[in-house]
């Protein structure tokens, strides 16, 4: 570990790029909102800094054999103590230049897609704030420190959910989203505490270096278990899922940028980061891995039956994650973080895409937009294929070369169960991603009459300038362009990740075939029911109502939920809550408030107004005296 | 008869008799009885802390003296005071006496 | 008087019987003092018990303080109570009621004054004076009253003289009708 010196650019660069977009939060939040102008100017400025610091530090590091820390100690107390600064290693770099690349990419997106929103200025702010906690998140170089810019990141994600807060069900979604992934922190604050009060140190070095020698296995593995418990909830996993879909009610831009390439990715980076402690401890890996596939395949089926095109990406979003888990879960750390990084473009790329349709016509339903016309956007159109053949894992885009890595992950474990599990994965995503993608390709009724439908993604806008326009699709090519680029880069990356001793990974022929064969059936089954003439576009779901049902309620979870909070929370802590409050706490108040009036009524016999009663208090009092020095 | 403790247990014995009737009678002539005879038993522990006790035996009496002339003072100022009361409350019942009760 | 019994009748022996015949009066006069409800009774207990202080007097050694009980109290305050009893009569045919707490309640409180005073006299121990005087003579008294303790005496009298006073405003004035243009009887 190389400790950077004090005032050399880096740390000054990085600082600055840490620091500036929460000075934009602060400036445009507090001081220029009512000015659009100037916010947008400094919120774009700001980002583009961050974005062109992220870029150098890549390409001026990119040879570097040990991290570079640059650490400030913050507090301590007895033999702990906790550090603030910031980690420059390869991960953090890489997760650092897709963070502040997608987000400077989407905050051009929104000159476009926002124009016209009476909150635009705010929503830049929130969108600082957010770049500033995730860019603090990945060069974290402390857990704890990771921690709190963790809670800030779910922060941001609530104020940018709710961000149209007039309409309830934007803001019960934020409140969702918050309160679900607080669930999943709990854990990993347990999992901070275990680990602080058992090694002393929080540092991430320190942690991937120490805690497997220090601590015994059992301990080991309950603090990768808890500390994944904040995965779980931040990525959206079983049994925390349900967040994500609903987050949706957020603007398009802040879903491709919160929930589908950086925040949710947060959870996988997590495990990332501290990957050798995780590597260490077998049952975290195969709680991962086991909790990854279940994701994958439940989101999946969910993504199978919607009809909101948001709501098909976020599913895939879950499901996406749950892969990326399953391949750190197998022991592949490349696998994962290759995913990651491939899945952020194009995730980003199809909401950005999703983003234009529902702008253009209003409506966040697939059906009807294609029916409206959509396949006449062109460079929306070709963008979302790109980024769906990746996603679907076509070649030879970015997704094609992540599945596989993932896939081989998978294959070198012993149970064949996890391949099985992955290769049908990659089958149902195929599936849905092109049933989407010929809806929009061939409309069942061809160009009906553009409907103005009310509800999903309400937001004014004042007509369809072709500087918004123009400015959204710019944002779509660049990222197309990472999309079929970052495949290639596959090579490159597992050098840099693992300082240019890359481990050997097997490549199995079979796999790779088995793997375009899969996916070939997906997009055939999808064209034989969406994209072919004369096709009903019903899915063979409908054939079986309850299955449909099943996945469409997303598997009774919320439902349960409710449940639960209804009669557990509710009923049981609420109503003890209650009862304490009622009973116990105002009941002593009460208590005294009666004792005092009962010793008043006791006491206001002295003051009978009878002489004798007086004098019998007297007497006795006197005799009192008496007998007790008697007794003395 | 010829110890003091005898005398002042009689006292004694007198004064709680008195204080007894001080408590618990209801007419407030009863009440100036009873306090009569406490004035009493102090003038019989006087006198016999003079017999025994005193250096000089005309002192105590002199205090007795004192004493029964209070008494005598103090019974007037009282059967005075029962007839002012009286007129106010239309009895003797020192119960009725309750206009400063709080 | 047959010898036989008059061996028995020795000096000490009568002087037992008279302190235990004097004893016999005063507690016996107390509690017909503050037991019974009828007034009158009370007063006679009152009188009865007041002359055998007057006896108690007697042996502590202060003949003329028996007298002078027998005077003023007997003879100046059980009468004037008598007269007040008289004199009012509505006043006392009003007999109240006795209330059973109360009347436990202020036996208790007297037996636990009792209790501690008795305590406190038993163990004290009591000191003679050094040098203690012997002369019991009436005469003396009388001499000093109007020589070392004249004050003393002079006060008393103004006490009393005030009180009676007092008591006579008291009992009249409220008693006194108005005239027309206000003055006050008197």
């Amino acid at each position: 570990m190389t400790a950077v010196a004090p005032g050399s650019t880096i740390v000054w660069l990085t600082l600055a790029a840490m620091g500036l977009p929460f000075a934009a939060f602060l400036a445009i939040f507090f001081v220029t909102r009512p000015r659009l102008l100037p916010s947008l100017v400094i919120s774009l400025a700001c980002s583009a800094f961050s974005l062109a610091v992220a870029w150098w530090l890549l390409i001026h590091l990119r040879g570097i054999d040990a991290p570079l820390m640059f650490q400030a100690l913050w507090m301590h107390g007895g033999q702990a103590s906790i550090g603030f600064g910031f980690l420059l290693d390869p991960l953090s770099l890489v997760m650092l230049a897709i963070v502040t690349s997608i987000s400077f990419l989407v905050q051009v997106y929104s000159l476009g897609y926002m124009a016209g929103d009476p909150g635009m200025a705010k929503y830049y702010s929130f969108l600082s704030l957010f770049a500033w906690s995730m860019i603090g998140l990945v060069v974290a170089s402390n857990l704890m420190q990771l921690y709190i810019f963790w809670e800030l990141v779910g922060l941001s994600s609530y104020l940018l959910i709710g961000f149209w807060h007039q309409k309830f069900s934007a803001s019960q979604a934020g409140k969702k989203a918050f309160v679900m992934t607080r669930l999943g922190d709990l854990g990993f604050f347990l999992g901070i505490i275990v680990l602080l009060l058992n090694l002393g140190d929080l540092s991430i070095l320190g942690l991937n270096s120490q805690a497997a020698a220090k601590l015994s296995p059992a301990l080991l593995t309950a603090s990768a278990v808890l500390v994944f418990c904040g995965v779980v909830g931040k990525s959206a996993q079983f049994p925390l899922l349900t967040w994500l879909p609903d987050a949706m009610e957020g603007p398009t831009p802040v879903s491709a940028l919160l929930h589908s390439a950086t925040m949710v990715a947060a959870g996988v980076y997590l495990v990332s980061r501290l990957y050798p402690m995780y590597a260490a401890s077998a049952d975290a890996l195969a709680i991962m891995l086991a909790i990854g596939t279940v994701t994958m395949l439940l989101a999946s089926t969910m993504a199978m039956v919607a009809r909101d095109i948001k709501q098909v990406w976020a599913y895939s979003t879950v499901s996406q994650l749950g892969f990326m888990l399953m391949g750190l879960g197998a022991g592949s750390y490349f696998a994962g973080v290759f995913h990651l990084t491939t899945h952020a473009a194009f995730k980003a790329l199809l909401f950005l895409c999703s983003g234009v349709f529902i702008h253009h016509f209003g409506t966040n339903d697939f059906f009807d937009m294609s029916r409206q016309g959509a396949r006449h956007l062109r460079i929306p159109m070709v963008c979302i294929t790109i980024a769906g053949a990746a996603l679907a894992g076509v070649f030879p885009l970015a997704g094609f070369f992540s599945k596989e890595a993932v896939m081989g992950s998978l294959a070198e474990l012993d149970q064949g169960i996890w391949l099985w599990a992955g290769l049908l994965g990659a089958l149902l995503t195929a599936y849905y991603t092109f049933r989407l993608l010929f809806v929009m390709w061939r409309p069942l009724q061809p160009l009906q009459d553009k409907q103005s439908n009310p509800g999903h993604d309400d937001h004014q806008h004042s007509g369809h300038s072709s500087f918004g326009y123009g400015v959204m699709s710019a944002a779509l090519i660049v990222l197309a362009g990472f999309t079929i680029a970052l495949g290639f880069l596959g090579d490159k990356l597992i050098a840099f990740l693992h300082w240019q001793r890359p481990p050997q990974i097997p490549h199995h022929t079979w796999l790779l075939v088995t793997a375009i064969l899969v996916v070939l059936v997906g997009i055939a089954l999808a064209w034989w029911e969406f994209g072919r003439r004369g096709a009903a576009q019903e899915g063979f779901l409908r054939r079986f109502p309850a299955l449909e049902t099943l996945f469409a309620r997303r598997w009774y979870l919320d439902d349960l939920y409710r449940r639960l909070t209804d009669y557990v929370v509710y009923g049981v802590f609420s109503r003890l809550c209650t009862l304490n409050d009622r009973r116990v706490v105002d009941g002593a108040i009460d208590g005294v408030c009666r004792g005092t009036v009962g010793a008043g009524w006791l006491l206001s016999f002295l003051q009978s107004g009878l002489l004798q009663y007086n004098l019998f208090a007297m007497v006795l009092v006197i005799a009192l005296v008496g007998i007790y020095f008697l007794l003395l | 008869m010829d110890s003091l403790h005898t005398y002042l247990f009689v006292a004694l014995l007198l004064f709680c008799i008195g204080l007894f009737g001080l408590l618990q009678r209801r007419s407030l002539i009863g009440m100036l009885i009873s306090v009569e005879l406490m004035l009493n038993a102090a003038s019989i522990n006087f006198l016999a802390f003079n017999r025994f006790l005193g250096p000089d035996p005309a002192v105590g009496q002199i205090m007795v003296l004192f004493i029964m002339g209070i008494a005598a003072a103090e019974a007037a100022i009282a059967l005075s005071l029962i007839l002012a009361l009286y007129r106010r409350l239309r009895s003797i019942d020192i119960e009725k006496a309750r206009e400063l009760r709080g | 008087m047959s010898p036989a019994i008059a061996q028995y009748i020795r000096p000490e022996v009568v002087a037992y019987a008279a302190f235990g015949f004097t004893l016999v009066l005063v507690f016996g006069g107390a509690l017909l003092a503050v037991l019974p409800k009828n007034i009158i009774h009370n007063v006679f207990g009152l009188a009865t018990s007041l002359v055998g202080v007057a006896g108690l007097f007697i042996f502590l050694g202060s003949e003329f303080l028996a007298m002078m009980e027998i005077l003023i109290y007997i003879g100046a305050i059980c009468i004037a109570i008598v007269f007040a009893i008289m004199l009012s009569q509505p006043m006392h045919l009003q007999i109240p009621k006795r209330y059973r707490p109360k009347l436990i309640f202020s036996f208790v409180v007297a037996t636990s004054l009792f209790i501690s005073f008795h305590g406190i006299v038993t163990r004290t121990e009591w000191e003679p004076a050094l040098v203690r005087g012997g002369d019991w003579e009436v005469a003396r008294l009388g001499r000093l009253l109007l020589t070392r303790y004249e004050l003393l005496f002079e006060l008393v009298s103004l006490v009393l003289l005030v009180a009676i006073m007092g008591s006579i405003i008291t009992a009249a004035a409220l008693g006194g009708d108005k005239n027309p243009t206000g003055d006050e009887e008197t």
